[in-house]
């Protein structure tokens, strides 16, 4: 198949693969992360079950963070980024591969790992659900939007402290929406219209992000 | 009428008639066959006025690097097999110059022209140089942890080329095939850029735009070099290089036409 989206996302995984470190990374990461607070909070079951959700949540987005910068780095340093610049083929379908490659080997994985964090949490079984559809939902999101903060840093050599101040902020919104689904549903209420936020921001996110992390790619190799 | 009706007397009404809708169509056949008959001179005449007209010109390029301009006012025009040698001292803005060429880089005024139309304005030739030119610049484009043959089928793919038994061939070609399984970042700096240059042999690029071609490449690996864009340029290619040596003694030397920056 030479289709460019199947073609990026071949390679992409070809690549991971070869070097693991890109899969296990990040995921060490989330799970030590998360694991810090139960030590450094008191021992109330109650407390913990509350803030669990939200916790996990954060060290999904400091872990995703994490590893953004090396994002384009690899690409843009031994040249494959100019070709693809120069390339016919569309260079928002062959970015919107690469994102979601760096999907499944970040968010994917540290979504279907939740679980097992949840009952360091001890979160009951009805909310550790609750999480794992968000953290599947959100996560894409959180990739499309760090890619253009990756696109637009690649070219700086120490760009990791300017990408987490531009993307931060706006991974809020999808914060907001993530963890309050599961504070939601620990209070017996229904969680549709977070997961409908949730499910917008991905649509918008899928459309419009790979475009500008093009745009921001022409940008900055000049 | 049940005379009229019968078979025999349709035909012989009926004949007549479609003999003369055929001579009807006399004027419009000959018509056509003129029309044709125009059209095949006029794709003979763009055939004869493409090999002697340039393919690609460059009009009052000016680049600028920070606070300081690297040149200005830099022009050329190549047509088919003719190869471009620039020269100039270093940071005078050789690679720049490339990379403007390429259309990774804008310049600050000027334009370049593929085939009589700007490769900047206009969108649709964008795509149509695109697929017609091949970049090797310093950097090459190779996957460190891809094996050599990895490596150019990801490239073959992408330019479409699916026939993959053939890069055996172009890696025998380049002499590196018995190191088609060592992973790229094994191999020494020669037999990288033996690699990025097998890239070119694959697929139909009119147009190569080399940087420092025969840098790192051994006696043999310049001989191997020359002769590939000796063809390529014979073939009705073109190329752009940039090199420090004079190539005054290449194999392609007649074909050279000299741009100092």
């Amino acid at each position: 198949m030479n289709n460019t989206f199947i073609l990026f996302c071949q390679r992409e995984w070809q690549l991971l693969f070869r070097n693991t470190s890109n899969l296990v990374q990040p995921l060490c990461f989330f799970v030590i992360i998360a694991l810090l607070f139960p030590f450094s909070l008191p021992l109330e079951n109650e407390l913990l079950q509350r803030i669990g959700g939200g916790i996990i949540w954060v060290s999904a987005v400091l872990a995703i963070l994490m590893s953004l910068e090396s994002m384009f780095r690899a690409d843009f340093n031994d040249g494959a980024l100019e070709q693809w610049l120069i390339h016919p083929r569309s260079l928002p379908l062959a970015m919107l591969a690469k994102v979601f490659a760096h999907w499944c080997a970040t968010g994917l994985i540290l979504a279907l790992f939740s679980p097992i964090l949840c009952l360091a949490f001890r979160i009951p079984a009805e909310q550790i659900w609750v999480l794992f559809l968000g953290l599947i939902i959100g996560t894409p999101s959180l990739s499309l939007i760090g890619a253009i903060g990756a696109a637009l840093t690649v070219t700086l050599h120490r760009g990791g402290v300017l990408l987490a101040i531009i993307i931060l902020p706006l991974y809020i919104p999808i914060l907001i929406f993530g963890a309050g689904m599961i504070t939601q549903s620990y209070s017996g209420a229904a969680i549709y219209s977070q997961l409908y936020a949730l499910l917008a921001i991905l649509a918008l996110a899928i459309t419009l992000a790979p475009f500008a992390i093009a745009g921001a790619l022409r940008t900055t190799i000049e | 009428m049940v005379l009229l009706n019968s078979p025999y007397c349709k035909i012989i009404l009926n004949e007549p008639l479609r003999l003369a809708n055929w001579w009807a169509n006399i004027p419009s056949i000959s018509f056509s066959i003129v029309a044709l008959y125009i059209t095949a001179l006029n794709l003979l005449s763009d055939i004869s006025s493409t090999s002697i007209a340039p393919i690609l010109s460059a009009h009052e390029l000016r680049c600028v690097r920070g606070e300081r301009c690297l040149f200005d006012g830099v022009g050329f025009s190549l047509s088919a097999g003719q190869c471009l040698h620039l020269l100039g001292s270093n940071g005078s803005g050789k690679t720049s110059l490339l990379r403007i060429i390429a259309g990774i880089n804008r310049p600050q005024s000027g334009d370049v022209q593929w085939r009589a139309s700007s490769i900047f304005d206009d969108p649709a030739n964008r795509l149509k140089y695109f697929s017609a030119v091949a970049y090797l610049g310093h950097k090459d484009g190779l996957k460190d942890e891809l094996t050599a043959t990895e490596n150019l089928s990801f490239y073959r793919r992408l330019e479409n080329a699916s026939n993959q038994t053939l890069i055996d061939q172009d890696l025998a070609r380049m002499g590196i095939l018995e190191h088609a399984e060592i992973s790229a970042n094994k191999l020494s700096f020669g037999q990288r850029r033996r690699l990025a240059f097998a890239r070119l042999l694959h697929a139909d690029f009119r147009l190569w735009i080399l940087d420092e071609p025969f840098t790192g490449v051994d006696i043999q690996g310049r001989t191997l070099i020359e002769q590939i864009c000796n063809q390529h340029l014979a073939s009705g290619g073109i190329i752009i290089l940039t090199n420090h040596q004079s190539l005054a003694t290449s194999l392609f030397a007649q074909h050279i036409k000299q741009l100092r920056l």
